[in-house]
């Protein structure tokens, strides 16, 4: 790696460590749901990295489609996995958050039933470029989802949202929403940067990798040919 | 370009009518479902007029996921998939093609249910069947839309029955609620879908173009 | 107060269960690499 690669890790760690800070002592402790509420700092940074990721696998397979670029792919790939990953995370502490506070894990508002929906198409995403074979025919494949995916996006957020809308629901984190706490609403961008720094860390790792992976295919071709050809001419 | 599309509808068409197989399967399949449903819930005339519209879509939704499965399955089994992207015709309106015979037959389905689901659970229908018809178009567009463009995606893979439709339910939500909404409302139970209807008509015409263009890239080789 | 911790605890393990995938693939790589290059000079 060359030596400005070590920026954005160690602005990841940094990052992290202040907004951790900031949570725990200099956020205020809120006053109906107690320390609890205090998970809204990483549950909504998490959101927010797996809706951008999303985003990104939409970008990035766009550009595949017009450049035929594999790198372009292998960003795509990279960005679905951690988005992922991060979704998973969002409906994991959702209902953690959630049973204490509102006594129940699940509840179907628009939020919620958004993030479950986003997981069920971009776990898709993944399971195709897993079942595809062809490193092309599965770039071209998953550039396909990744763009139908997110022009489904708003429908489903509306979808959901006129459909919640006729049944009252308990609102998920209503008591983060209007009349925060500037201290709170500091805490919050700190995480959110450090999560997106984080984000582009992982992107960036993973799909370097991924370009490893692909050069080592073809070297391992071009060594059996090179074989090939030597063993043709000591004959 | 018109004259593609034409044949390859009436080409699909033809091979249905001929073996009848995705009509019958996937009405079967309908069937069975609403029979399950009403095994599972018991319910009287009242409540299934209000559910009636999930029950519908469901059933739909799955069926209409046998006879896509289909739609490519046909072609690759007999290589006939090489010889169509070979053929000198406009991608797009192969995806028309098939698309408009995906259509045809999750309606014909649709309409041959209709009848029963009102037997079934003693739901009135009659004076609803002109706006139900619609309804059905309208969803049935809107799923075949996307469910031809991935049937094709899948068509590529190792695992195209089972990754069909993990790829395209999901994806159609929208749709199916909506679809479901305006059922329920054309049944008497909503007050007001005018909204819903607007998602329904928005969605096809995303989803149609979305898959028009998409369709070229997925019938690669 | 448990179920914060529980929260986090989650996303630290989640985390770290996935930067260290990340890493054992990259020495899975590396080694690979290494067998390449004495595949070619040898």
């Amino acid at each position: 790696m060359k030596s400005r690669d070590y920026i954005l890790p160690a602005l990841v760690f940094v990052g992290m460590l202040v907004a951790l800070y900031m949570i725990g002592f200099y956020a205020p402790v809120e006053r109906e749901q107690g320390i609890v509420q205090k998970i809204f700092y990483f549950h909504v940074p998490c959101a927010w990295v797996s809706f951008m990721a999303f985003l990104v696998v939409f970008v990035f397979s766009i550009r595949y489609l017009i450049s035929r670029d594999k790198r372009w792919d292998n960003r795509a790939a990279a960005a679905a996995e951690v988005g992922v990953l991060f979704c998973t995370l969002v409906l994991i502490t959702g209902p953690i958050w959630a049973k204490p506070v509102w006594g129940i894990w699940w509840t179907w508002d628009a939020r919620l039933t958004l993030t479950l929906v986003l997981w069920l198409i971009y776990v898709a995403y993944l399971l195709l470029r897993h079942y595809v074979t062809g490193d092309e025919k599965r770039a071209t494949l998953s550039a396909i989802l990744g763009i139908v995916g997110f022009i489904d996006v708003p429908l489903v957020y509306f979808a959901i949202r006129w459909w919640r809308t006729q049944h009252p629901q308990p609102v998920f984190g209503g008591g983060a929403g209007s009349g925060m706490d500037p201290r709170m609403a500091a805490t919050l961008w700190v995480s959110l940067a450090a999560f997106t720094l984080m984000f582009a860390y992982f992107v960036r790792v993973r799909s370097r990798q991924l370009a490893l992976e692909d050069e080592i295919e073809q070297a391992h071709q071009l060594a059996d040919e090179a074989s090939v050809s030597m063993r043709g001419d000591l004959r | 370009m018109l004259r593609t599309i034409v044949t390859i509808l009436w080409k699909d068409l033809r091979i249905e009518l001929r073996t009848r197989d995705a009509l019958s399967a996937s009405f079967v399949f309908c069937v069975l479902v609403l029979v399950i449903f009403n095994f599972t819930l018991d319910l009287n005339a009242e409540e299934a007029r209000r559910l009636g519209g999930g029950f519908l879509w469901v059933s739909f939704a799955f069926g209409g996921i046998l006879s896509l499965n289909r739609s490519f399955a046909l072609e690759k089994a007999d290589g006939c998939s090489k010889s169509l992207m070979l053929a000198p015709a406009d991608r797009g309106a192969i995806y028309l093609g098939k698309f408009l015979a995906n259509v045809i037959f999750m309606l014909v389905t649709q309409v041959l249910i209709l009848p029963l689901f009102a037997i079934f659970f003693n739901v009135p229908i009659l004076p609803a069947i002109p706006l139900l018809v619609l309804i059905f178009l309208l969803g049935s567009i809107g799923f075949s839309s996307v469910g031809t463009l991935f049937s094709a995606m899948a068509a590529n893979t190792r695992m195209r029955e089972l990754l069909l439709p993990l790829l395209l339910l999901p994806v159609s939500i929208p749709v199916l609620l909506a679809a479901v909404k305006t059922t329920q409302y054309a049944l008497g139970v909503n007050e007001d879908a005018s909204d819903w209807f607007k998602l329904l008509i928005v969605y096809d015409v995303v989803f149609v173009t979305a898959s028009y263009l998409g369709f070229e890239y997925a019938m690669e080789e | 107060m448990t179920w914060m911790i529980a929260a986090y605890a989650i996303i630290w393990i989640a985390i770290f269960i996935y930067v260290f995938g990340l890493d054992r693939k990259q020495r899975a790589l590396a080694s690979e690499l290494d067998q390449l290059k004495s595949k070619l000079k040898g």
